[in-house]
This record gives structure tokens, sequence and C-alpha cells, in this order.
């Protein structure tokens, strides 16, 4: 759809919400293109390709702030908007307010990091990456006996958003990413494994590397074994800790603290965990794929400690939970509150090096059952894992079928060394940098 | 949104194009709900969606397009991509559009839709009320009330012109219960096929009372103990081991790939001969039936094991061709943002003889599982974990102190094996599935049952209840 257009009928919703009597009033427009591939036996299997768009509106009316949403751009869908959000506002009794927002001094926010490498994603590069992966991965190991799942995918797509008190925001945003899951069978044996890569120039995926890293994690869970049920002193490796603290940072929002939904309330600047933990929030972190200027009401984001050695330093705020606690957004507001890009501090030592210390214990490399197993309020997790065992110091023996269980505010307080390697994975607004962490002695199930 | 004549264009070029199969699938969503956060009201939501997708089969070779934008320009577009991305399959001919014919699995009496907001709002009151007097040990507490209707039309090639209007509603309640740093929820989250009168007839004080209870027993349990041991898991949601476990494993989407411990198993023993199991959408009323599926073919009621012998897969058409099998109406999406998949529906454990009483009375030592979390699968290797929500030690044949933060763990193929007895007392629990086609409605069930061994992943905790021994 043509932009202008569309920024045009955004600000006749506006316009259209102020004469029907809503005291502020905002609207978004969100477009999205995308296509994806899935390779299977030697040849595409799926292609996929879709063009998106909607509109979301929201106003105050009788000090409430409503919410609706629509596909559709005709004046009929305009009034339609207008009207059920007004019908929200009738029903809800929210007793904090909530605000529409624009800094006078950054009332137009443009970021379009889009660049001409999204052009080289064609339908043939896609397919031909993709047939050139599946290939590899099969000769890679005769116990590698199928790709089941091969998929890449790229999408971009425009934000606009303009509101009564003069803010227009413009943002463009492009990804590709690849995820590929094998499996590997060695007499009755059979297991699988995936891996996942995303970025923005597809020249910049390393085919190579990829492999390795799935084979790496796939080809010794053909001997792994479940091991006795034991406290073992434990490292959990990047990516499974950042899938774990992951379900547990809905906590550091203020907003839960007031609803009475995070442990951490009250606790600003007292110790959560350990000495050698620090976790820093850096919207325009180098590193990261995407970067985050401003948050999705408006405000600026800026870099700023969350955990600093130990030290609990700040709570996510949007406007409304700012508000109640008389103070500045930290811009985090992303419908809820929500982090963009964050980074732990790096050890200086490798892993090897702090198992060597170790001796005897276990290295996580797999948590499972994220959305189940944990309970994010008081912090229990009991989750299926997979890893290694340490033996005199160095990884040994694959491990399967146990649990890991403890309690995450505990394990915080618990970590003994930030090890040198750290990876990211993607959440909703940004990225998690972590290296891998010696959590001391975690409770493990398994056979007997 | 699209006329038929566009929609015949479509089909004309999909299969002009070469493919053997094309299908248009058009998709309307209304919906409503409210919910509430310690006795306010902070959500009140209503909108519709609508969209539509193209797919192209050639063989196994498979196309999607889709939007929401149904400016001619962008679906022409989209069709001429599709067409040029299909490989070029065998010939076949366009059957004629049959006369529209429409299905519903919903048995309604006052439609959701007419009633307002306001009223929903006086419903969940009734329990949001309870909660936030219950007890000063429930803190927090939640509840919402959510209507969807959705009206899905389907056409293809081969004539198939199909509507199926489904409007579902679902209520979530949840109370926490807090001591000292401790924190733990309980939640109960019925959902239907029914009209509104499902909510006026629901006894939504007593089990309201009955969430409070156990989130306040659960916050003063202790850990669960780990390792291996005797499970008794409950009639209900405890059925969700059998999604996990078995069920997904079962789906042509695994199975065609031959990504799936029970590839090729068919007449062969692969459950207890205690155990029988069903995949039935066509339950009117229930939460995760449906008449027609989202390929346009009539929905069934499956026997998936007779007396631990695998019967059926459930099977869409891609794992028709794959699997050189018929469809068996079980294909499904989300939305219109999904190429369909084979999926479950309602799916649970049949009822076997014994009494819930008399196998607890049967177990010497065990868990009890009372009420089940979610959980998740790996098929090609069948292994699982879900949560127990609401667990309680066997101890002489008796339930004794409850535990909580317990995970089971364990491969699909050895919990069928082990599962040695099955109760009488079946039931069935909404819930909502995801897979490759996005989230569906999905209703678990079982009677209770006992499986002989199984991982328990607890804590072992130094405040254990041994002292209720």
């Amino acid at each position: 759809m043509d932009l202008d257009f569309a920024e045009s009928t955004l600000r006749k919703i506006v316009d259209r919400a102020i004469e029907y009597g809503f005291e502020e009033a905002q609207a978004a427009y969100s477009a999205d293109a995308s296509m994806a591939v899935e390779i299977m036996f030697g040849e595409v299997s799926s292609f996929e390709n879709s063009v998106g768009r909607g509109i979301s509106f929201k106003g105050k009316l009788y000090g409430q702030m409503g919410r609706s949403h629509t596909t559709e751009f005709t004046d009929e869908a305009i009034e339609f908007l207008i009207s059920s959000a007004a019908d929200n506002c009738k029903v809800l009794d929210d007793e904090d307010p909530d605000f529409i927002y624009c800094d006078p001094d950054n009332s137009e926010l443009i970021y379009c990091p889009v660049n001409e490498a999204y052009e080289k994603n064609t339908y043939n590069r896609l397919v031909e990456t993709g047939l050139s992966l599946e290939k590899n991965l099969l000769a890679y190991s005769d116990k590698i006996k199928a790709v089941d799942y091969l998929r890449i995918s790229c999408s971009k797509g425009p934000d606009i958003m303009i509101n009564s008190k003069g803010l227009r925001v413009f943002k463009d945003s492009d990804i590709i990413s690849i995820i590929a899951g094998c499996r590997a069978e060695e007499g009755d044996i059979v297991k699988s494994g995936s891996e996942f890569w995303y970025g923005k120039d597809i020249d910049l995926f390393d085919e190579k590397a990829f492999i390795e890293r799935l084979a790496s994690q796939l080809l010794p869970k053909l001997e792994a074994k479940s091991i006795s049920s034991g406290s073992y002193e434990t490292i959990i490796e990047n990516e499974a800790f950042i899938s774990l603290f992951g379900s547990f940072v809905s906590n550091f929002s203020a907003y839960a603290m007031q609803k009475g939904l995070s442990l951490l309330k009250g606790r600003a600047g007292e110790k959560i965990a350990s000495d050698c933990f620090s976790l820093t929030e850096i919207p325009m972190y180098e590193k990261a794929v995407n970067k985050v200027p401003f948050d999705a009401e408006g405000v600026l984001t800026y870099e700023k400690d969350i955990i600093s050695e130990g030290i609990f330093k700040t709570a996510l705020y949007n406007l409304k939970s700012a508000y109640k606690e008389g103070r500045k957004s930290t811009g985090n507001g992303f419908g809820g509150t929500a982090l963009t890009n964050v980074v732990v501090k790096e050890g200086k030592r490798s892993v090897e090096e702090i198992a060597m210390d170790i001796g005897e214990g276990l290295i996580i490399t797999d948590v499972s059952g994220l959305h189940a197993g944990l309970n994010p309020i008081s912090g229990d997790f009991s989750l299926l894992s997979e890893g290694f065992l340490i033996k005199d110091g160095k990884k040994a023996d694959p491990v399967e079928q146990i649990t890991i269980a403890g309690n995450f505010y505990d394990m915080m307080l618990n970590v003994k060394e930030i090890a040198n390697d750290t990876k990211a994975l993607p959440g909703s607004n940004g990225e998690f940098f972590s290296p891998s962490i010696y959590i001391g002695k975690i409770d493990v199930s398994g056979e007997d | 949104m699209l006329s038929d004549k566009l929609i015949c264009d479509i089909i004309d070029s999909a299969v002009n194009s070469g493919a053997d199969l094309a299908e248009v699938f058009v998709e309307d969503v209304r919906y409503q709900s409210v919910g509430m956060l310690n006795g306010r009201v902070l959500k009140a939501d209503s909108g519709f969606d609508s969209g539509y997708g193209i797919r192209l089969m050639s063989g196994t070779n498979v196309v999607y397009v889709y939007s929401n934008d149904s400016d001619e320009k962008v679906l022409m577009k989209l069709t001429k991509e599709a067409c040029s991305a299909i490989k070029k399959g065998d010939s076949v001919n366009i059957k004629e559009l049959e006369e529209l014919s429409r299905s519903t699995m919903s048995d309604i009496r006052i439609d959701p839709l007419d009633i307002s907001k306001m009223e929903y709002v006086d419903f969940l009151k009734k329990s949001s009320s309870i909660m936030t007097t219950y007890d000063p040990a429930i803190t927090e507490s939640t509840c919402s009330l959510k209507t969807t209707n959705r009206i899905v039309r389907i056409m293809n090639s081969k004539g198939i012109n199909k509507e199926e209007n489904d409007t579902r509603i679902r209520l979530a309640i949840e109370a926490i219960a807090t001591k000292g740093n401790e924190k733990q929820s309980s939640r109960l989250a019925p959902g239907t096929l029914k009209g509104f009168e499902f909510i006026n007839d629901y006894p939504v004080e007593e089990k309201t009372r009955e969430c409070c209870e156990k989130a306040i027993r659960m916050v003063n349990a202790g850990y669960a103990p780990s390792g291996k041991m005797p499970v008794v898991i409950n009639n209900g949601f405890g059925g969700v081991i059998f999604h996990e476990a078995c069920g997904h494993a079962l789906e042509s989407t695994s199975v065609g790939i031959k990504n799936s411990c029970f590839t090729d198993m068919l007449g062969k023993q692969i459950a207890s001969p205690v155990v029988s199991a069903r995949d039935n959408a066509r339950i009117k009323g229930e939460w995760g039936s449906y008449s027609t599926d989202d390929e346009g073919n009539e929905s069934s009621d499956l026997l998936l094991i007779e007396n631990g012998i695998l019967k059926n897969y459930m099977i869409d058409e891609l794992g028709a061709r794959r699997m050189d099998s018929k469809p068996t109406g079980c294909a499904r999406r989300e939305s219109y943002t999904y190429a369909p998949t084979s999926r479950m529906s309602n799916t649970y454990i049949c009822a076997g003889n014994d009494s819930h009483d008399d196998i607890i009375a049967d177990t010497e030592y065990g868990l009890y599982a009372a009420s089940m979390g979610g959980g998740s699968v790996d098929t090609a290797t069948g292994e699982f974990n879900f949560a127990v929500d609401e667990g309680y030690m066997i101890r002489n044949g008796k339930i004794a102190e409850p535990v909580r933060g317990a995970t089971l763990i364990g491969k699909g193929g050895e919990v069928l094996m082990n599962i040695d007895k099955v109760g009488n007392d079946l039931e069935l629990s909404a819930g909502m599935c995801g897979s490759l086609s996005g989230s569906v409605p999905v209703t678990v069930g079982q009677p209770t049952i006992r499986v002989s061994s199984i991982i328990v992943g607890g804590r072992d905790s130094d405040d254990s209840n041994e002292d209720e021994e």
C-alpha cells in the first residue's frame, strides 16, 4: 500500500477520534511482507509469500484508554475502530491513568535500517541456499538420516504511528532467518536436533559453521544416557541460559511489581544476583541485528544497567507504570514492558577452564518445556534437560532424560562464574546476549 | 471478501500452471473479550480480522500465499507468484464448484456475541469478588472471558465448496496465593462450542472457591521428590500426557516423513492392552470439535488405538500424498496465515474398568498428579515433558501430603506400554495446542490412569513433609 495513503488514513482516524470526543488519540499502521521456502528430499516442499497490514487505534475517553484494531481501510472500518474503542472505554475501570505521548524535542522519530542486502533475498537465492544446506547436512555424517525441517524466511515492513499530541513515527525493519532440524540414527536410537541463524544479509550466512554447530550438538546425543538423581555442580551453556533467564524476564517489569506479580517488587538497590553477574540493556548495541532507538510509545530508549555486580538497578517502565511511581519511562514500553537488546557481562575464562576447576559436574546444553515446567512468579523450575557430564575437569559423556530443578532467584544469587563464550538469541523486541554461566549446585532427577 | 468468479479464476490459473490441487481459503473472525485483574476491568477488546490463503499442490510440492489485503492487484500478484513457484505436475481437470454447503459443531441457544461486554463484566465479577476477599493468602487474581466466531470457506479444484461456522467461548480464572516469597497459582479455563447458556449455567462461585483452595494448598506444599516411581494421573486435563506423548507422533505431519516413533506401526502393539484412544472431532458443542476441516473434508471420529494396537493415524492432504493414504478430516490451522496440517481435535484415552479410588488404593507409593500443566514433545524421539500443577504423594494406598514443582519426563512409547490401570471416569478438558499450523483449540481427556514407572523431576527438599508419613 502507498505509505502516504496509509499516513493520511491515520491522520483521518486521529482527527475523527478527537471530533468524536476522545481527549487524546493515536493510530498506528503496520505492514509486513514475507517470503519463506521449505526444503525436503532435495526439492522445494513449500513456498510461502504474504502481504499483511493492519491499523491499531488507542484513545482516551472518560479517563480510560480504549483500544481497537482493524485490517480494513474503509470509512466504515474507521468508524468501527473509533466506536469500538469508545465502547471499551465504557467497560474499563482501570484506576491507573495511561498516556499518549510526544516529546516536543523528539516529535519526529524515523529509523529505517533496511539496506540493499534485503534485495538479495529472491526466491531463487533462498532455494539455492536451502538445497545446499540440506545436501551438506546429510553429507556431514552417515548418522544424519534426514533433514526433517528446513525453512528459510525473510520479512520486512514499515510501521507508521501518529498521535494527537504531534508525534510522528516511521520505522522499517527487516530480517532473514534459517532454521534446520535434523534426525540422527544409530541402531534403534533416534535423536533430533536443530539450529537457527538470523541476520540482515544472506551473504553472511556461514553454512559450514551452521552445520558444525548442529552436528556438534546432535551427534553426541546418540550416546546419551540418563544419570543418577542428585545434586551436581553445573554450567548452563549460553543458549540454554538465555532461554531460562528469558522465561523470568517479566519479573523485571514495573507493572508486574505494581500488580504484585513479581518478587522483585521494592527490591531496587538490593542484591539479587551474585557479584559477578551484570546485565545491561544496550538498545543500540553494535552487535545486535536490529537496533531499537525508541519504544512503541514514542519514548527514546537509552543504555542502562538492569543488574550491576549483582545489585538490581532498575525495573522496566512504560509511561503508565512510570507515572504511578512519579518517575520517567525507561523507554521499555512495548504494549506492556519489554527489554530491547540486553547483554550479560562476559567473564575472563572459557567453559573448558571453568570445567577444569569443577572437576566433576554437568554442562546443560538444552532445556525444554519452558512454557510448562516453571512458575514465572515464584521462580521455581523443573525442566527436561540435556547436556554432558564433566569428568576429571573435562566435558565427557552426553546426558539425556534428566530434569534440573531449582529456583531462579536462588540460582542467580548462587552464580559462581561467567564464561567468555557469548551467544545471542532473538526476543520480541531485541536480542539477549549471554555467555555460559556456572551456577553452582543444582538438583538433578534421572534414573536412580 | 473475494467473489466466486475471482476464486474460480485463481483456481484456473493455478491448475493451468501445473498444480494438481488448487485451494482458496477465506476466513472471517469476530471476537469480543473482557479481562479483570484484582477486581478491576483492565482489558476490553473487540474486533474482526479477515484474510485469505491460496494453496497450490503438485505432488508433495506446496505453495502457500496469504494476505489480509483484498485489493485485487495484491491478490493477482500473489497468485502469479504462486503459479510461477509451483512445480509442474500432472495435468488435472478442474471440477465445477459444488453448491455451497454450510456446517457447524457449535450448539448455541444464546449467541455470546449478542451479549454486551458489560454483561461479561457482571459475570466475571462473580468470580473476582470471591477471589479478592476469599483469604488474605490469595493476593492476586485474574479472570477473563473471550468469545470468537470463526467463519471459514474452502473452495478447491476438486469442486469442494464448504463453509464452517463455529463460535467458541473460553473462561479463564486464576488465583495466586502468596506465602512469604513463595507464590503459587491455580488456574481453570473451561472452553466450549456452546452458547452463552454455558456461562449462565457454569457454577462459577463454587469453581472459583476450589481454585483459591488449590492455590493456598500448593503454596503450603513441600517440593516433589526426584526419581522413577509409579504415577497416578487424574482424569480430564491429565490427558495432556496422551496428547503430548502419543497424539503428536500419530499426526501425518511427522509420520508422513518418517519423523515419528510410531512410523510403520499400524496393526502393531504400541500401548499396553488396557489402552484404547480416539480423536473425535464430532462431539457437538465440545471445545475441540469442528464439522468440516480446513481442507473442506468432513471431520471424523477416529479410533487411534484399540487395546494397545495402533489402528489409525491423523492424516491431512499432504500427509495422504506422502503416505499413499486418504485424508481423515483432521487438517487445521490457526488462521489464514498458516497452511493447514494434520492436527488433533478432542483426543482422549477411552474409559476402562477401574474406579479412581481403587487405583489409588492399589498404589503403595507414588505420585498422584491431580492436575496437570502443559508440556511438549519431540515426535522423532518420543521424548516429552509436562508439568504437574497439583501433586500429592501416595503412601500406603492413600493420598498424602501435597507436593509442588514436579515435572514428568519420559519417552512416549515406553509410557504407553507402562500404563497398567485405566479408570472408568473419562472426562474431557479444554486447551490450546501449538504446532506447525499455529495454535488451535483442542480438548485432551482421559479417565484416571496409572503409569507403573516414570521419571519425576522434583527437588529434594529439606522441609519435606516426612512427618506426615
